[in-house]
């Protein structure tokens, strides 16, 4: 009996450690496939679609270790990603996500950058481009774009 | 003896005291322990262990992807399946694997680091809960632990008679002390 115990807590562990990642996970409200829209459409002219409710698809190359609150998703164009972010708690992405696929409904929000926090963003691009700018030439203010999302489901 | 009919109040605030100490001890557990745990979360990360592997790597960035992974899986051999690759800039090159490791490439600093985030047992499920991140029930749970608190304490006034009793100075400097402390923090 003891061992019968044994093995069925092991299977039942093996299943729940497995289970973590190999499951569909989602969140919130159901994606809406018909509204996709490409990430490099929409960083193209995202003054076009703020507000508006988009989905969007991609790589998650990178999540919010400490709470769970952001995923970053790869772009189709290269070196480029779009973060998609909720306040901490509504939605929690498991950090063993990095890698899957995802999809995300939801609406661009912009954020306004100050001068020189566009500066540094801009340098920052750049550099990840492989290119150098002068900073001399950058007079007005930006503003970088995040996704608040109202459904997101992450793919096997 | 407070008596009012036929009803033993102090005899019934004991009791309760008792029983809904008992009650919270495992709500207690699991919040002060996630508690300290959260409160350091400078120091630590009160989730996951970080297992990280840095490697010298010394290929070249116009390599093609295939070769790259070909190259990047014989330095870290005991690597998963890979699941996604992305280029996050011309220097850096990120190879995703099913068991959520990962390996950033630096061209310019000629490093692989091999990054793989084990979860923490009981300190991860105890901040879940801690942080209302479980299902929606839990908000439920903690309400009325935080309710629980509240009678706990505020029955402990009525838990002694005589000269140890929370209304003599003996010990009641000790709930002075305890009430000023926050009181100093918000204040001061």
């Amino acid at each position: 009996m003891k061992i019968i115990n044994k093995i069925s807590l092991l299977f039942m562990t093996l299943i729940m450690s497995t289970s973590v990642f190999s499951e569909e996970i989602l969140f919130g409200k159901a994606v809406n496939e018909e509204a996709k829209v490409s990430i490099s459409t929409l960083l193209a002219s995202p003054t076009e679609f703020l507000d508006k409710e988009v989905t969007i698809s991609g790589t998650i190359v990178g999540v919010c270790s400490s709470r769970g609150c952001w995923v970053d998703i790869a772009s189709d164009a290269k070196f480029e990603k779009l973060r998609i972010k909720v306040r901490d708690g509504d939605m929690v992405f498991p950090i063993h996500s990095k890698g899957r696929q995802a999809l995300a409904t939801g609406t661009l929000q912009a954020i306004e950058l100050s001068l020189e926090e566009t500066k540094k963003y801009k340098v920052n691009l750049a550099k990840r481009r492989g290119d150098t700018i002068d900073t001399e030439n950058i007079t007005v203010a930006m503003s970088i774009y995040q996704l608040s999302p109202i459904g997101v489901k992450i793919l096997d | 003896m407070i008596k009012v009919g036929s009803i033993d109040w102090f005899k019934l605030n004991s009791t309760l005291h008792r029983d809904i100490g008992y009650l919270c001890i495992g709500f207690t557990i699991v919040f002060a322990i996630s508690g300290i745990a959260l409160n350091h979360v400078g120091d630590w990360d009160p989730n996951y262990i970080v297992e990280r592997t840095e490697k010298v790597f010394l290929a070249k960035s116009d390599l093609p992807d295939k070769q790259l992974n070909v190259e990047l899986l014989m330095l870290f051999p005991n690597s998963e399946p890979i699941k996604a690759t992305y280029w996050e800039s011309v220097t850096q090159y990120k190879l995703f694997f099913k068991n959520g490791g990962a390996i950033t490439v630096n061209f310019a600093k000629e490093t692989a680091v091999y990054e793989y985030f084990q979860e923490r047992v009981i300190f991860k499920q105890f901040n879940t809960l801690h942080l209302n991140e479980a299902k929606k029930g839990w908000i439920v749970f903690s309400d009325i632990y935080a309710g629980l608190l509240l009678f706990l304490a505020l029955s402990a006034l009525f838990m002694v008679k005589g000269k140890y009793s929370a209304w003599r100075l003996k010990r009641g400097w000790l709930i002075i002390v305890g009430g000023s402390i926050p009181l100093i923090y918000i204040f001061w």
